[in-house]
């Protein structure tokens, strides 16, 4: 008796206390919405520092993108460089070997004047410095000067085609606010460390929005920037607000969590690429709105070419017949995302030349199988049982032999595991079964990415391996990197051991062309080299489907790599 | 005397085991795949800059010195920088560990009272109705797989009924609101709580109910329960009085050595709730190989676990007086 009667006064107890907990939910009248003007961005992940010199993630580039302005940035349609910081194109010098560019009248979020000084202090920090990420876009600088608040001019040492895509748009930081950071770096064992481990509070900006409150954890607050100098003014013939109040970017553990908070109203926009399992319920949603944009990325299979078998070009070609991208898009990538020619994505419209070779393109397996054998054959590999009988028919061919009568030795096809990327450990495997049915010994082996990394570019152990990068550079330098012979070492670029020299002269040449024309036919020159030897075989460039709430704002800007730039934060209009 | 004996007896046990996790934690990470610079470079940065980066984080020294840099640094209580943050990493976690105790250690104080009282009832009422609903409940949410159990709680509960926010410990409309209050922040860290500590009560409460209803069957078979009913006390006495102290022993070592581990949060919980705790550093710092983080967040969970155990073996003898050291 008595202990019933004490389970029902904690049975009360325990309802009285949930429902006055909720009560409080619910009428307590903090919950009216601050800021209505605000733009909530969800991350899936903690911007790491707001110290520009040490931000390596993502998240906190994503943040320090909207504070520090670099003086170009890329038109959204075409991707041409337009003055932002800077008001007019640079003017190249030839004599001098050097370019002078003017600067707009712009102010620093604490209401200073951006001057030239700015400029060229940041160019020299970064080469007194040697700050990693920045240091190799200016080590070519000889000489920066200022004739006055609103010229800079650099001398290079040697012509470098990245000055121009690379250097001038490198993010501009205050002299005022560094200058006490470095020189007290200076005075430290490590001035490097020192500089990488400040704590920036407060980034002071030049862009349209500023650090107002950063609760670790929970959300970062960007606030409109009344200095900013493009406000209501007409660049690259687009209008330029910001017209939002700010932007707030929180914080999400999981992509499950962010779109139910899309969907519900609590962020207006997903940073973040949304997997295709997401999107026919995000579709069916009235006020979310779904882009798809082309990123700049490569998803590539890559060769050790410094040892058999793979240092045979017939048979990376043989292998390029045999895959089908067609296959690797519709059935892998679900149709998001596009097939891969060259190194160089498609969507980089100036750069990419679209006269390569196409392996197997648009053939059936059967007619792939024919043509990768008709070229091992002929370039002397054997079989035990070949893939095409005495009738001409297809069988399942057996213990393949190469042109020195050695059998082909079992070698490894490295992916990162599937919970890593899945898209990437499934072409390991098909691609796998599909130089099986050649007499290939092939074995798709997930590894850890950090142990893949190590095994094929630091001990350069490894048969084949199919990577990616998910956001190049818009400037084709990496072509230079990635197969110039120089960079064929431990931790270099070069992680198939691709030497070529006709490449390697080009690539220099090319690294040295001002005049964006012939630069381009020089790059084009590299893209045929590389797609003939094919030391790597490109794959696929992923879609970008990323969503919005339509109900709120307005004015998302898209261009290659998503909606995500700051000509959107830029123009965003509430409704 | 004695009991001070076995005290420093166990401090200098828990010095050797201490200065052994330090050594492990040191070559685990260095022996484990992957670098920490692998994850910071991008095609754009040469291998110069690479090695910068990596003579900047101190990692082109020879191992052994590293470990003597660490052991020194280590015992000059100074635990270095994140190599991601920028930041020492006492810091990031002075700032991480209160979110995280405030969670986990109010999930366990209250799934251990909780599992005490019911653990308590099931055996009272052994092969009734009551304790097979008690029992099949307490197994079932003690099973369920944490991640289903917090996405479905956060479906329920924040995306279909709105009762609480999705995610997060904080709502940026509260804290950004200049008119609110200590209170309304207060209020506004309870309503974000509620869901996760719903999730790890009821994962937890289950096994608390568990552990009390076995101990006091067995308690309930001693003689001096039999002596007390013959003395003619009320059940409710012996329940409460005689059997259940001495039925709450092993639950004790279970919730002192729970308190100490949810010191490293949970990382499952702490990701799908974004709660921004101690779990999900320790995960960005392993899968990031930002060393010093994770070795100073594991040395903390170390030295407490350690020292925890000490405490729950001094409790014992003191909430038993049959057991001496």
């Amino acid at each position: 008796m008595n202990l019933t009667h004490n389970v029902k006064t904690h049975v009360l107890t325990a309802r009285v206390l949930i429902l006055g907990l909720l009560a409080v939910m619910f009428l307590i009248p903090w919950r009216h919405a601050y800021g209505a003007d605000m733009v909530k961005v969800g991350l899936l992940q903690e911007p790491k520092t707001l110290n520009i010199w040490l931000a390596s993630d993502r998240w906190s580039r994503k943040v320090l993108g909207q504070i520090y302005q670099p003086l170009y940035i890329r038109d959204p349609k075409t991707l041409k460089f337009i003055p932002w910081l800077a008001q007019e194109h640079p003017v190249y010098d030839e004599a001098t070997l050097s370019y002078t560019v003017k600067i707009r009248p712009a102010k620093w979020s604490d209401g200073s004047d951006l001057t030239s000084e700015d400029v060229a202090f940041t160019g020299r920090l970064i080469k007194e410095f040697r700050v990693p990420r920045y240091a190799s876009k200016w080590k070519f600088i000889k000489k920066i000067e200022t004739p006055d608040r609103h010229t800079v001019r650099f001398y290079l040492k040697t012509p470098k085609a990245i000055f121009l895509t690379r250097t001038l748009t490198t993010p501009i930081v205050q002299k005022r606010e560094w200058t006490e950071v470095i020189e007290a770096a200076k005075k430290t064992e490590k001035p490097l460390h020192a500089l990488l481990n400040h704590k920036m509070d407060r980034p002071v900006s030049s862009g349209p929005f500023v650090l107002k409150d950063w609760k670790q954890g929970a959300y970062l607050f960007l606030q409109k920037n009344r200095y900013f100098f493009g406000q209501d003014k007409t660049i690259d013939n687009r209008k330029l607000g910001p017209h939002i109040g700010g932007i707030i970017f929180k914080i999400f553990g999981t992509s499950d969590a962010a779109i139910m908070a899309l969907k519900k109203g609590g962020i207006d926009m997903f940073w973040w690429a949304i997997q295709p399992g997401y999107l026919e319920d995000l579709r069916k949603h009235e006020n979310i709105r779904v882009f798809y944009n082309e990123k700049s990325a490569l998803y590539y299979m890559g060769f050790n070419v410094r040892r058999p078998p793979f240092n045979d070009v017939n048979l990376r070609r043989a292998i390029a017949t045999l895959i089908d991208k067609d296959f690797i898009l519709k059935r892998i990538l679900q149709g998001y995302g596009i097939k891969m020619y060259s190194i160089v994505p498609p969507g980089n419209h100036f750069w990419y030349c679209p006269n390569l070779p196409r392996y197997g393109e648009g053939l059936p397996k059967e007619a792939r199988i024919r043509r990768a054998y008709e070229i091992l054959r002929k370039t002397g590999y054997t079989w035990q049982v070949p893939p095409i009988d005495t009738e001409g028919k297809i069988v399942k061919a057996k213990d393949i032999r190469l042109p020195d009568g050695r059998p082909m030795k079992r070698f490894t096809i490295l992916t990162p595991p599937a919970d890593y990327d899945p898209n990437r450990a499934m072409c390991g495997m098909i691609i796998q079964e599909w130089l099986r049915a050649m007499g290939m010994p092939a074995f798709s082996k997930p590894m850890a990415f950090g142990s893949l990394i190590q095994q094929v570019k630091t001990r350069r152990d490894f048969d084949a391996f199919i990577l990616g990068y998910g956001n190049l550079s818009l400037d084709p330098d990496y072509l230079r990197n990635f197969f110039h012979s120089r960079n064929d070492k431990p931790k270099g670029w070069n992680m198939s051991g691709y030497k070529n020299p006709e490449f390697d002269r080009i690539a220099d040449l090319s690294a040295g062309t001002m005049d964006r024309d012939k630069r381009r036919a020089l790059i084009w020159q590299m893209q045929k080299i590389i797609m003939n030897d094919v030391p790597y075989i490109p794959l696929y460039n992923p879609k970008l489907v990323e969503a919005v709430r339509s109900d709120r704002f307005t004015g998302w800007v898209e261009m290659l790599g998503g909606i995500g730039n700051i000509w959107s934060f830029c123009r965003l209009r509430p409704r | 005397m004695e009991l001070r004996r076995y005290i420093i007896r166990r401090l200098v046990q828990i010095a050797i085991i201490f200065f052994v996790i330090l050594t492990v934690l040191f070559m685990l990470f260095r022996l484990a795949p992957g670098d920490p610079v692998s994850r910071m470079v991008d095609p754009d940065m040469t291998p110069e800059e690479a090695q910068i980066l990596i003579s900047e984080l101190g990692l082109d020294q020879p191992l052994w010195m590293q470990y003597l840099y660490y052991l020194r640094n280590f015992f000059m209580g100074r635990f270095g920088n994140s190599f991601h943050y920028g930041q020492p990493v006492v810091t990031i976690i002075a700032n991480r560990l209160p979110n995280t105790i405030l969670l986990f250690t109010t999930s366990i104080i209250l799934s251990a009272f909780v599992g005490v009282f019911l653990g308590k009832i099931a055996s009272w009422h052994k092969g009734g109705k009551v304790d097979a609903w008690m029992t099949i409940g307490a197994l079932a949410t003690h099973t369920v797989f944490l991640p289903w159990l917090a996405l479905i709680m956060i479906w329920v509960f924040a995306y279909k009924l709105g009762w609480f926010p999705i995610t997060g410990m904080i709502s940026e409309e509260v804290w950004l609101n200049p008119e609110a209050g200590i209170v309304a922040k207060s209020l506004d860290v309870l309503h974000h709580m509620a869901l996760p500590l719903a999730t790890l009560f009821l994962i937890h409460f289950g096994s608390y109910l568990l552990i009390m209803r076995s101990s006091m069957l067995e308690t309930l078979k001693e003689d001096y329960i039999l002596t007390a009913r013959a003395k003619g006390l009320s059940e409710k006495v012996i329940r409460n009085h005689h059997a259940a102290p001495n039925a709450a022993l092993p639950v004790v070592t279970s919730v002192g050595l729970s308190l100490a581990f949810s010191i490293n949060g949970g990382a499952l919980t702490e990701t799908v709730f974004t709660w921004p705790g101690i779990g999900r550093e320790l995960v960005f710092s392993v899968s990031h190989n930002d060393y010093p983080l994770a070795q100073a967040s594991f040395l903390l969970i170390a030295i407490v676990v350690l020292v925890s155990n000490l405490v729950v073996d001094v409790l014992y003898a003191y909430l038993d007086p049959r057991i001496r050291y």
